[in-house]
């Protein structure tokens, strides 16, 4: 079993600067940074750089930051290759904190990023900046990675076991807010970017990809490339990793991921509206706290709340909860007379009202504001699902609410909106928002308990009814073979390789092949599939 | 690479290049061409060497190339890494088979069919076994079993047939013989015996109106 090329010591067989081959001769297109931040991997930085070097696309500045690991100098110079910049810092400062300043030398119009012990493909700058130069408005592109199950020898070579595509989903604003679907070396975006987004948070240690990702769709839309240009690595039983051993700390992985939610960049936002939280509360009580500490731990749509109080409760106000806006009132207001003290300061485009005590599950408010947000229709809001005549929540416009508390300002918030001809209702069971997730995790469910005709089913339905198709008829080509249906994965599969094969495609449609008796045909499939395996996509062509 | 999902510790297939090399080496073997379907092999079994499958395509390989000993040998291995290898057992009936020893080659086939009733191999070569020896005792419920997962194979269908015919059982020999000539109409042998079917039954017809008139 061979090493995967492109990850040996065979890195000096890369072209030199100072060659001519033929893809210079192609028109230069902007300058692309690439990032190449390191830590102790010595053993596969080679391979890394070998498969930036060589990408068809020249015009490139690529930074490699050594961060405070085992000296890597001589691999990077052993490139001798003059687009190569090397920083190379003694101290360990962590990726975030390299990336910062690897960005602060960045002179390219666009950034991408490669880990010290992945691959790009040597189309994978290319299909990107053809991407973002000609083929949308998108100030960031993304493509598609397989996941490189190894085994990691005692020499330190990796043997393939597997090559899978896990995620290939269209972008999905919404969803990117509350999980992070774009993965971090497939990506690249406009430098410039970095002004409105602000740099990588150095404050987290996990999840510092998503944090940018996230900043990102508050100011541009995200062009998918559905083709495979790259391959990232997961070592089998690899347990020493940084980041698998920072998710294991709980408590640790939790403040990361509210201070990733909270995180909200300077406006203004070109994508994103904001949304204004009123928190009405008669005083500042054990349920107030429990109800803000539950909006703090399951909102993740960028929010901001404002509270309006009496000065006395505000000097009890003891919470290190971010985006938390004062509001003084009158202790002798009423509740209405409280909301609009908070209206007048508001600032988001989207106005939820909350009382105190009002039960907060995953997606309280973004259920209703998706459906909000995605309307039409003039003149509407949402009642939250759990809202009650006693706990009454709703989300609307902020011009709406201005509108119907201006004309009605002696009537309740409730009275006012009606009188107005804001009409308020309750979610539409097709206005819920991630059902192609939800449908994607019964699916996968299915698929965990062995009831694979039911998965394959729900595959077929999510394929005919949502975006996302290359990768759930992949997965329903899978889950029908599983449960049988050879014929039907053999179609799913010979559909998805006419497009972009995988390895898992090649595989089923070979087997289907070989039960048919044509030989001939499996072989020519399984080969394609070995050479994916080898990573004979590594090798210049 | 961060992804937000918390599970690091789920489980993932780590068996799709073990696959597609396996694949590969059964695909090579069953053209004809053992030395590609050897390297394929070789890779398998070192990706994978906890899997009996590498050393049974290894042994199946040896057979053709008529290497008998390092056949053996790689079925060995083949079952030491799994006891239960029914194809494993069919190798080693095959090479008794080679060496004349066939009461030998019906144990392993037996064996074989007993962990993999599904072994079509195994199964015509019990027959062939059986026939060799003289000795069709246990081979038509093996037959039989297999027919019924696999209503419609003709491979099966003409020697159980035949065992039928043997044992006197004219009409069930008949109709699937009936079955499998709807199926291939061109196959003589069961044609053939369709015809001598068809013949015992209606002597065994006349035999039982001649002693119904003598009653």
């Amino acid at each position: 079993m061979s090493d995967i090329p492109g990850m040996s010591e065979n890195y000096e067989s890369a072209p030199k600067s100072n060659e001519a081959p033929l893809w210079s001769k192609k028109k230069a297109g902007p300058v692309v940074t690439v990032l190449v931040p390191t830590f102790n991997r010595r053993r596969y930085l080679a391979g890394a750089l070998a498969s930036v070097v060589r990408q068809s696309y020249r015009n490139l500045q690529i930074i490699v930051i050594n961060d405070g690991g085992e000296d890597v100098s001589d691999i990077v110079n052993s490139f001798g290759d003059e687009r190569l910049m090397f920083i190379d810092r003694k101290e360990n400062r962590g990726k975030a904190h390299s990336l910062n300043e690897a960005l602060s030398r960045a002179k390219g119009k666009y950034v991408a990023y490669l880990d010290d012990d992945d691959l790009y493909y040597p189309n994978h700058i290319e299909t990107l900046v053809d991407a973002l130069e000609n083929k949308s408005d998108c100030q960031v592109a993304y493509s598609d990675l397989y996941k490189v199950y190894c085994k990691v020898c005692p020499d330190g070579s990796r043997k393939v076991l597997s090559k899978v595509v896990e995620i290939s989903r269209d972008f999905d604003r919404f969803f990117m807010l509350y999980y992070n679907h774009v993965l971090h070396v497939s990506l690249m975006h406009r430098k410039d970017l970095l002004e409105k987004t602000g740099l990588y948070n150095e404050d987290i240690n996990v999840l510092i990809d998503w944090d940018m990702t996230r900043r990102l769709v508050f100011f541009s839309d995200f062009h998918h490339v559905p083709e495979i240009t790259g391959e990232f690595y997961q070592p089998d039983g690899d347990c020493d990793r940084i980041s698998v051993q920072c998710r294991k700390k709980e408590k640790e992985y939790t403040r990361n991921i509210l201070t990733i939610r909270t995180t909200r960049p300077a406006k203004p936002w070109t994508k994103l509206g904001d949304m204004s939280i009123i928190f009405i509360t008669e005083r500042l009580n054990k349920q107030a706290g429990t109800t803000l500490g539950s909006i703090w731990q399951r909102t993740f749509y960028p929010y901001e709340v404002y509270m309006p109080l009496p000065t006395a409760d505000f000097e009890k106000l003891d919470t290190d909860m971010p985006n938390i806006i004062p509001v003084l009132v009158n202790p002798l207001f009423s509740g209405a007379e409280r909301i609009d003290a908070a209206l007048a300061r508001c600032e988001g485009e989207y106005i939820a009202i909350v009382p105190s005590g009002f039960p907060m599950r995953e997606f309280w408010v973004e259920d209703s504001l998706h459906a909000l947000v995605n309307s039409s229709v003039n003149n509407e809001g949402f009642e939250l699902e759990d809202s009650t005549d006693r706990l009454w929540a709703v989300v609307v416009r902020k011009n709406d609410l201005q509108y119907a508390r201006r004309r009605f300002p002696n009537l309740s918030v409730r009275e006012s909106l009606n009188a107005s001809g804001i009409v308020i209702r309750r979610l539409q069971p097709e206005e819920i928002p991630f059902q192609f997730d939800q449908l994607l995790e019964k699916a996968r469910s299915a698929e965990k308990n062995g009831n694979w005709s039911k998965a394959a089913e729900m595959f077929e339905y999510i394929t005919a009814h949502h975006e996302n198709e290359l990768w759930m008829k992949t997965l329903a080509a899978k889950a029908s073979f599983r449960a049988g249906g050879h014929i039907r994965a053999a179609e799913l599969s010979r559909e998805v390789n006419r497009q972009r094969p995988t390895v898992d495609t090649l595989l089923l449609e070979a087997k289907v092949k070989r039960e048919e008796k044509d030989f001939n045909s499996a072989i020519k499939l399984l080969e394609k599939a070995e050479q994916i395996l080898e990573g004979k996509e590594l090798q210049w062509t | 690479m961060d992804i937000i999902e918390n599970n690091v510790d789920e489980q993932h297939d780590s068996t799709q290049h073990y696959e597609v090399l396996q694949e590969l080496g059964d695909c090579y073997t069953s053209v004809g061409n053992y030395t590609q379907a050897q390297q394929y092999y070789e890779k398998a079994a070192v990706l994978s060497p906890d899997e009996a499958g590498p050393y049974v395509g290894l042994g199946v390989v040896a057979l053709q190339k008529d290497l008998l000993d390092d056949a053996e040998i790689a079925f060995r291995v083949a079952c030491r890494l799994d006891a239960n290898c029914a194809k494993a057992y069919a190798g080693f009936a095959m090479i008794a088979q080679e060496r004349a020893d066939y009461k030998r080659a019906f144990e392993m086939y037996l064996k074989s069919l007993e962990l993999d009733t599904d072994n079509l191999i195994a199964l015509l070569g019990l027959f062939q076994a059986s026939c060799q020896m003289g000795s069709f005792a246990q081979v038509t419920h093996y037959l039989e079993m297999y027919l019924n997962m696999h209503p419609g194979d003709i491979s099966v269908m003409f020697p159980l047939a035949a065992l039928y015919m043997k044992d006197g059982r004219f009409e069930e020999s008949k109709k699937i013989l009936l079955d499998l000539l709807s199926l291939d109409e061109n196959h003589k042998d069961a044609a053939n015996l369709l015809e001598e079917a068809e013949h015992s039954l209606a002597q065994a017809k006349q035999g039982t109106q001649t002693g119904a008139r003598m009653l």
